[in-house]
C-alpha cells in the first residue's frame, strides 16, 4: 500500500463549495426561485444548479480527491488535472447561471453563453472523472473494495448527468435542433445527478469514513453488496431504461422497478448504518458522527415521503419539497457534518504531521469547540425540516424564514471551519511548535 | 526441547489490572535461539497467538485449573508467511527484532499514529518497532515515507493491522 498524501486543492474546492452554499441559501432567503416561481422556471434552475454543481458537486469532488486514494490505498493519479478542473467548473457554472438569467429575461447576452457552459462543465467534470477513474483503475489488481465500487457507479452517473445537461444547454442555446429532449431526459438527468453521482457516491464514501471515525468493524457485509447491486440496477433502469421505455411505449414500468430497487438499497444502507453505530468501539462519538444522524434521518424521510406521494399520485406536485429535503437535509447535512471533521483533521495532519512524535502537538479535537458548535447543527437540521414542511404546506413566507435560519447556521459553521483552519481554537502556547507552519486557508502545503 | 523453557507468569500483573504485553515481549526478546516460552495467564491469550504466530512461534495451550492457562510458544524456525504484505523496498527479513512493541488497537484516532511516531523517535537508526493498529494506516505511511523510514505490514485476520517500522535517517537529536 502506498498511503494517502494530502490533496493540495481540496480546501479550495471546499471553500468554493461553501461560498456557493451561502449564495444559494441567501437566494432562498430572499425568495428567489421556487416556491415564488414554478419548479421549471429559469430562476429555479439558477437555484438548483448553484446547489447541485456549486455546493454539492464541488464539495464531493474535493472530498473524493482526498478520499478515493484512502479507499483504494493508491496515490491520486492525474494530480495536475485538479486545479484546471476547478477553474473549468467555476467558469462553466458562471456561464450556466448567466444563461439561465438570460432565459429569464434579466440580462441580454449577445453570444451563446449556455453553449460555453456546456463545454466548460463537460471539460471540468471530465478532468475530475479522469483523475478519479485512473486512481480507481490503478487498484484493479487487488480488486476494488465496496466503497470504491459505489464511487465508480457514481462517476458513471456523473457522466450521464453531464452529458444530458450539456445536450439541454446546447438545445437552449439554439446550437442543437429543438426536440423534446428536455421532456424525456430531465428525470434521468436529475436521477443521475442527485441519485447516482451525489447520493450513491456519498453512500460509498460514508461506508469508509463512518467506521474510520467511530472505530466500527469494516468487514464487508452482505447488506452492503445488496445495497450496491440493487442501487446500481435501480440507477441503470432510471437513467437509461426508463427514458427509452417512455419514448417507445409511453409506460413507466422500469421506473417503478427502479423505485422498488432503490428502496431495497436504502433499507440495506440503513441496516449497515445501524450496524456501524451500534458496533462502534468509540463510545463517545464526535459531533460530526452525531450530526450525521440528522442527514440520515432526512434521507429516510425523503424516501418515505417520496413513496407515500407516489402511491397517492402527488409526487409531481411536491417534487420541489422532496428535492429540497434530499439536497439540503441529506446531501448538504451530511456534507456539513463531515466537513466539520475533515477540515480539522486535514489541517491537523498538514500542520503537525511533520513534528508528530518529536514535539508535543495538540489533538485534532483541540482545533474545534464541539460544545459551541452543536447548536448550529441542530438549528440547521430544524430549519431544513421546517423549510420542507413549509413547502409541503404551500407557505412560501415560512420557507423564507427557514432559509434565513439555515443561512445563519451555515454561516456560523463556516466561520468555525475557518477558525479551525487558522488554528484559532488551539491554546496560543501550543499552536505552532517549532518546525510547524500555519496552513494556508485554501490549499495544502506539499512535502 | 523439554528443558529449554523460559517461564513467565503474568497472572499477578493481570490480577492487578495491569497490561502484561510489554513483559511478554521482553521475555520473547530474551529467548535464546530455539528456546520456548512458557506463559501462565488468567485467560487464553488468543491475540498473543496471532502476534507471536506472525513471528514464527507455534502456540500450545492447556487449561491448568482455576480458569488459568499455560501456553507454550515454540519457535518454528522460519517466520510464518504474511498475507497481503505491504512494504518498502528493502527486505524486512534482515531487520533486527523490534526494540519496542506497541498495542495501539484500542486508542482513539489519531492516537495510534501519534504514539507510533513517538515510538520511532526513541529508536536509533536501523532499529525497529512493531505496532498493532486498528486499521491500515494510510496517512502514517505517508509520514514514514517523508521521514525516510522503512516499513513492512499487513492486515491480520482479526481485522487489525500489524506494522514493523525500521528507523532510517539520522539519530534522534
Amino acid at each position: 500500500m502506498n498511503g494517502a498524501a494530502l490533496s493540495r486543492w481540496t480546501m479550495a474546492y471546499f471553500a468554493a463549495a461553501f461560498g456557493l452554499l451561502i449564495v444559494a441559501e441567501a437566494l432562498m432567503a430572499c425568495g428567489y426561485g421556487f416556491p415564488a416561481v414554478a419548479v421549471e422556471a429559469p430562476e429555479t434552475l439558477v437555484l438548483v444548479h448553484v446547489t447541485a454543481i456549486g455546493w454539492l458537486s464541488l464539495l464531493m469532488c474535493g472530498a473524493l480527491f482526498q478520499f478515493v486514494p484512502v479507499l483504494v490505498g493508491q496515490p491520486l493519479r492525474g494530480r495536475r488535472l485538479v486545479l484546471p478542473a476547478l477553474l473549468c467548473l467555476l467558469a462553466g457554472l458562471a456561464c450556466l447561471l448567466a444563461g439561465f438569467l438570460s432565459l429569464s429575461g434579466v440580462v441580454e447576452i449577445g453570444f451563446p453563453v449556455l453553449g460555453c457552459a456546456a463545454v466548460l462543465l463537460a471539460v471540468g467534470f471530465a478532468l475530475v472523472a479522469t483523475a478519479l477513474a485512473r486512481t480507481l483503475w490503478s487498484a484493479r489488481r487487488t480488486g476494488l473494495p465496496m466503497p470504491a465500487r459505489f464511487v465508480a457507479v457514481g462517476l458513471a452517473c456523473l457522466a450521464a448527468a453531464v452529458l444530458l445537461g450539456a445536450v439541454f444547454a446546447l438545445t437552449f442555446a439554439g446550437l442543437l435542433p429543438t426536440t423534446d429532449v428536455v421532456g424525456w431526459g430531465l428525470p434521468a438527468h436529475a436521477v443521475a445527478g442527485f441519485g447516482g453521482w451525489l447520493t450513491f457516491t456519498a453512500v460509498g464514501v460514508s461506508y469508509r469514513l463512518l467506521p474510520m471515525f467511530m472505530l466500527a468493524p469494516e468487514t464487508e457485509r452482505a447488506t452492503t453488496r445488496l445495497a450496491w447491486w440493487s442501487g446500481g440496477v435501480a440507477l441503470f433502469l432510471a437513467v437509461l431504461a426508463a427514458p427509452a421505455e417512455r419514448a417507445l411505449s409511453g409506460s413507466d414500468t422500469s421506473l417503478a422497478i427502479a423505485g422498488l430497487l432503490g428502496c431495497v438499497a436504502l433499507a440495506c444502507y440503513g441496516a449497515d448504518l445501524v450496524f456501524f453505530y451500534r458496533r462502534r468501539k468509540r463510545r463517545a462519538i464526535e459531533l460530526n458522527s452525531r450530526s450525521a444522524v440528522g442527514a440520515f434521518a432526512c434521507l429516510c424521510l425523503t424516501a418515505v415521503l417520496a413513496v407515500a406521494m407516489a402511491v397517492m399520485g402527488e409526487a409531481a406536485r411536491h417534487v420541489g419539497a422532496l428535492v429540497f429535503l434530499a439536497a439540503y437535509g441529506w446531501l448538504g447535512g451530511l456534507g456539513l457534518s463531515q466537513l466539520y471533521k475533515i477540515v480539522p483533521f486535514l489541517t491537523w495532519l498538514e500542520c503537525y504531521g511533520p513534528v508528530m512524535g518529536r514535539k508535543p502537538t495538540p489533538r485534532v479535537q483541540d482545533l474545534v469547540v464541539e460544545r459551541r458548535d452543536g447548536p448550529w447543527f441542530i438549528l440547521y437540521f430544524a430549519a431544513v425540516l421546517g423549510g420542507a414542511a413549509a413547502l409541503l404546506a404551500g407557505r412560501p413566507e415560512l420557507f423564507r424564514l427557514a432559509a434565513v435560519a439555515m443561512l445563519t447556521a451555515t454561516a456560523a459553521i463556516g466561520l468555525e471551519l475557518v477558525l479551525a483552519r487558522r488554528l484559532f481554537n488551539v491554546a496560543r502556547e501550543k499552536r505552532l511548535p517549532e518546525g510547524t507552519v500555519r496552513p494556508h486557508l485554501f490549499f495544502a502545503a506539499q512535502r | 526441547m523439554s528443558a529449554s523453557y523460559l517461564d513467565l507468569d503474568v497472572r499477578p500483573i493481570l490480577r492487578d489490572g495491569g497490561e502484561p504485553f510489554s513483559a511478554i515481549m521482553e521475555a520473547v526478546g530474551a529467548l535464546a535461539p530455539g528456546q520456548s516460552l512458557r506463559l501462565l495467564a488468567t485467560f487464553k491469550p488468543l491475540p498473543l497467538f496471532q502476534v507471536l504466530g506472525a513471528r514464527g512461534f507455534q502456540a500450545a495451550a492447556r487449561e491448568i485449573g482455576g480458569g488459568d492457562w499455560e501456553v507454550i510458544f515454540t519457535p518454528a524456525g522460519a517466520a510464518a508467511p504474511e498475507p497481503e504484505a505491504a512494504a518498502t523496498a528493502d527486505d524486512p527479513r534482515g531487520w533486527p527484532r523490534p526494540e519496542v512493541e506497541l498495542d495501539n488497537r484500542d486508542l482513539d484516532p489519531p492516537e495510534p499514529m501519534t504514539r507510533t511516531l513517538e515510538g520511532i523517535e526513541g529508536l536509533s537508526p536501523g532499529q525497529t518497532l512493531a505496532a498493532l493498529l486498528p486499521r491500515e494506516p494510510l496517512f502514517l505511511f505517508n509520514e514514514l515515507r517523508a521521514r525516510g523510514h522503512s516499513w513492512h505490514g499487513f492486515t491480520e485476520p482479526e481485522g487489525h493491522y500489524r506494522i514493523v517500522i525500521r528507523r532510517g535517517g539520522q539519530a534522534p537529536s
